[in-house]
């Protein structure tokens, strides 16, 4: 009997388990209807990129951001105070430097203990660490998970992140100035007459491309290029497009500039490795030598630096226009800031933009951003950064801390130094007698530069002190460009 | 009575079926496999014309071999397995793999430049199979023999061989803190005795610097420098390291020093030379030309 009881039990146990498996669907349904029929209006409710009802009584104060977007984003939106934490990619603005950071391949554990509100992701991590994600959910934190695919997605994505951190209208405000400033930008470019057919790699894997709704197709249109991947077929939820060696080599007569996004783990190749692929000696943009890097950061992610992307877009496809030293001409003196300006775009450098992985790095010379004299909002900050950091030019380190002299006059001397590094000049077997050489710290520099006709003496002296003219500073860098086409 | 007899016959059953595992692994069954190691490399277009070019002239090479890839470089396998989708062994989980698939002979050829840190893992890894397979060889990177410096020297010298008095070749090397690192400096003495003073050997992790180089450059008033790396691969220290357009990169500092450049981005993978000399490795190896390598 008392057998019997025994076997009844686990007989019941499991026809009793085995009903919850059948039926947990239909329950997990009830659930989710049950949650539908919530009645309480809350201040915050939409559903997100992944799919989820968000609700949420008040903005959140203590977020902990994820993706480096969403971060750069806040900031942006005066909702910097409200960010407790941050992933492990973050490298924009710099005050992420000073945040702790989180990653979602790691316990989850360690942003509980941090007792955020929010905790911000994309649905590439939700994809990517779903266990993580639903570990955070069922502790009952709010995740919300949000991704624009398509640029015409972005004021919506911002507009979502204003309204979870209490910054809709600050966010409305900058979404304002934002396309105000894009309206500037397709409105100049109308004026150009030529669509040079332009072809951006996503990734070198698989040779993919972007769909042409996304931001990178969206800023080469907006700067008056003719994005040559229209037909690339989209790979599903994402902005990414597969389009294949076969098919970029069957345009490869329609292909002024490549254009190659970098900084990212699976970007394009770099400009080397684009010329070395078989086949592509063919493309015009690479027998053009009309190859570029830009970086994922200003191009891709959805955030507001997309501008600077626009603009430097715009400098590949009009370089005539944008990289037009004429409009510099001045009789004033030529700065170290007016020198950045004029070899970024003598080279047709696109602006560096640092990745995180970037500043993991000790460098022995300059570090981005360290400029103790430099802000980050100064209108040329980008220049100056692309200039030093590329080894145009050189900077001044003191007690450990450095400085650039935005407004410090050059001379004759460090303008021939950087006249040297930006050009491929090739020494000459006649050499000019200098008479003040003693008086040149970097004569063998110095000594190319006039002997092949860049920059004269007078009365037989380079007079390495003076100072140079932005007239005289274009006018030799005219003769530059001209030496190197002979 | 009867349990007795079941008990005997279990043990039985299962130390035959243990002395049946022994044997067949040891059994000289004709599968043989050549397991080509590399440290690895990310930049995927290099990596075909180097890597991949020297694995196929490998399989050109010994058609009766089935031959295998391993990357000594975790990260790079890690790197390869989140952004392409891509799958290559560590050297440990290819050495599990072919003793699984039951290969009898298995030769490994490593790719790599010196007999450094990456060479002794290796060896370590590959020595605890021993007892997995009837025949296991390991074979001997780039530079293990004075001839091998001759041979490499060969294999490159129609890059060199007619500088002017003003022009010097620079290599790139990596550099270890293992005291093979001093191979590079026998390179360099090498390259001097057959009469090429001017090219010089320099490292990014090791010595000598690059400082070392220009030092050497200023004593021979060298005015023209051409840059190319001695690695297998023109990955991430050719293309930023050596040729960039960094504040820090060799092209620059040579440059701020007044030195006219111009840089050679290709691996040594992609010289034929080069390969060959990997082949003639992997052929002394498996002609039992080698005297089997100790743990160092």
């Amino acid at each position: 009997m008392k057998n019997m009881s025994l076997k009844t039990l686990f007989t019941i146990g499991l026809i009793a388990i085995l009903t919850l498996f059948v039926l947990r669907s239909p329950i997990e349904n009830l659930i989710k209807n049950t949650e539908k029929l919530d009645t309480h209006k809350y201040a915050i409710d939409f559903i997100d990129d992944s799919g989820h009802r968000i609700k949420m009584d008040k903005p959140a104060t203590k977020i902990i951001s994820l993706y480096s977007a969403h971060t750069e984003n806040l900031f942006a939106i005066d909702a910097g105070k409200n960010i407790l934490g941050i992933g492990r990619a973050d490298a924009y603005p710099m005050e992420v430097f000073n945040l702790t950071r989180y990653d979602y391949r790691a316990d989850p554990e360690k942003i509980l203990a941090a007792n955020p509100d929010l905790v911000l992701i994309r649905p590439f991590i939700e994809r990517k660490t779903p266990d993580f994600v639903n570990s955070l959910r069922r502790s009952g934190i709010n995740v919300v998970s949000l991704y624009p695919t398509k640029f015409s997605d972005f004021d919506d994505y911002i507009l979502k992140l204003g309204m979870i951190s209490g910054k809709e209208k600050y966010a409305q405000k900058k979404l304002n100035e934002f396309h105000e400033k894009i309206e500037e930008f397709k409105k100049f470019n109308s004026r150009f007459k030529d669509h040079p057919g332009v072809y951006f790699e996503s990734s070198e894997t698989g040779y993919t491309t972007v769909t042409s709704d996304s931001m990178p197709a969206s800023a080469i249109k907006i700067a008056g290029g003719n994005f040559i991947a229209n037909d690339a077929e989209p790979i599903e939820g994402s902005s990414i497009a597969s389009y294949g060696i076969e098919k970029i080599l069957q345009k490869a007569n329609d292909i002024d500039i490549f254009i190659s996004q970098r900084g990212v783990m699976g970007a394009g190749g770099n400009i080397h490795s684009i010329t070395i692929r078989p086949g592509f000696k063919g493309i015009k943009a690479v027998k053009d030598n009309k190859v570029f890097e830009i970086s994922q950061k200003i191009i891709s992610s959805p955030t507001f630096r997309f501008l600077k992307g626009i603009h430097e877009v715009s400098r590949i496809i009009h370089p005539d226009y944008f990289d037009n030293l004429s409009n510099m001409i001045s009789q004033n003196n030529t700065t170290n800031r007016d020198l950045a300006k004029l070899v970024v775009k003598y080279k047709h450098k696109v602006y560096f933009v640092p990745t995180s992985s970037y500043f993991r790095k000790e460098y022995n010379g300059h570090t981005y951003g360290k400029f103790d004299d430099l802000e980050f909002s100064d209108p040329d900050f980008d220049f100056i950064e692309t200039a030093v950091s590329s080894g145009y030019m050189d900077t001044n380190k003191i007690d450990g801390i450095e400085y650039f002299y935005p407004e410090k006059e050059i001379t004759k001397e460090e303008f021939a130094k950087s006249l040297y590094l930006i050009s491929d000049l090739r020494k000459q077997t006649i050499h000019k007698e200098i008479k003040d050489s003693n008086d040149c710290k970097n004569l063998k520099i110095i000594q190319i530069i006039v002997d092949n006709n860049i920059m004269k003496l007078e009365n037989g002296k380079f007079n390495p002190k003076d100072n140079i003219s932005m007239k005289d500073a274009i006018q030799t860098l005219n003769k530059l460009k001209n030496t190197a086409k002979q | 009575m009867k349990k007795g007899l079941i008990v005997t016959l279990i043990i039985v059953l299962v130390v035959s079926l243990f002395s049946g595992c022994s044997s067949s692994l040891a059994t000289d069954n004709g599968k043989r496999a050549i397991l080509v190691v590399s440290f690895g490399t990310s930049y995927n277009d290099s990596r075909a014309l180097t890597i991949e070019a020297t694995e196929n002239r490998i399989k050109d090479e010994f058609p009766d071999y089935d031959i295998f890839r391993a990357f000594t470089s975790q990260i790079i396998i890690d790197k390869l397995k989140n952004r392409d989708n891509l799958d290559i062994n560590n050297v440990l989980q290819a050495m599990e793999q072919l003793k699984k698939d039951k290969y009898s002979e298995v030769y490994i050829q490593p790719l790599h430049v010196i007999n450094g840190e990456e060479y002794n893992d290796l060896l370590n890894q590959a020595n605890n199979y021993k007892d997995s397979f009837n025949t296991l060889r390991i074979g001997k990177p780039l530079l293990s023999s004075t001839e091998d410096y001759q041979k490499a020297i060969d294999a490159l010298k129609d890059k060199f061989s007619n500088l002017e008095k003003n022009e010097a070749v620079v290599f790139m090397g990596h550099g270890t803190p293992h005291i093979a690192n001093a191979q590079y400096s026998e390179l360099s003495y090498m390259l001097h005795d057959e009469g090429y003073s001017n090219v010089f050997v320099g490292t990014v992790e090791g010595y000598p610097t690059i400082d070392n180089v220009i030092s050497r450059l200023n004593e021979k008033n060298i005015e023209k420098v051409t840059l190319m790396p001695f690695m297998l691969v023109a990955g991430d220290h050719a293309n930023n390291d050596m040729a960039g357009d960094e504040s820090d990169s060799w092209k620059t500092i040579l440059k701020k020093d007044g030195f006219e450049v111009t840089t050679y981005i290709h691996g040594l993978g992609e010289v034929k030379g080069i390969q060959d000399l990997y082949v003639e490795h992997l052929r002394n190896l498996i002609d039992g030309l080698y005297e089997p390598e100790e743990n160092k």
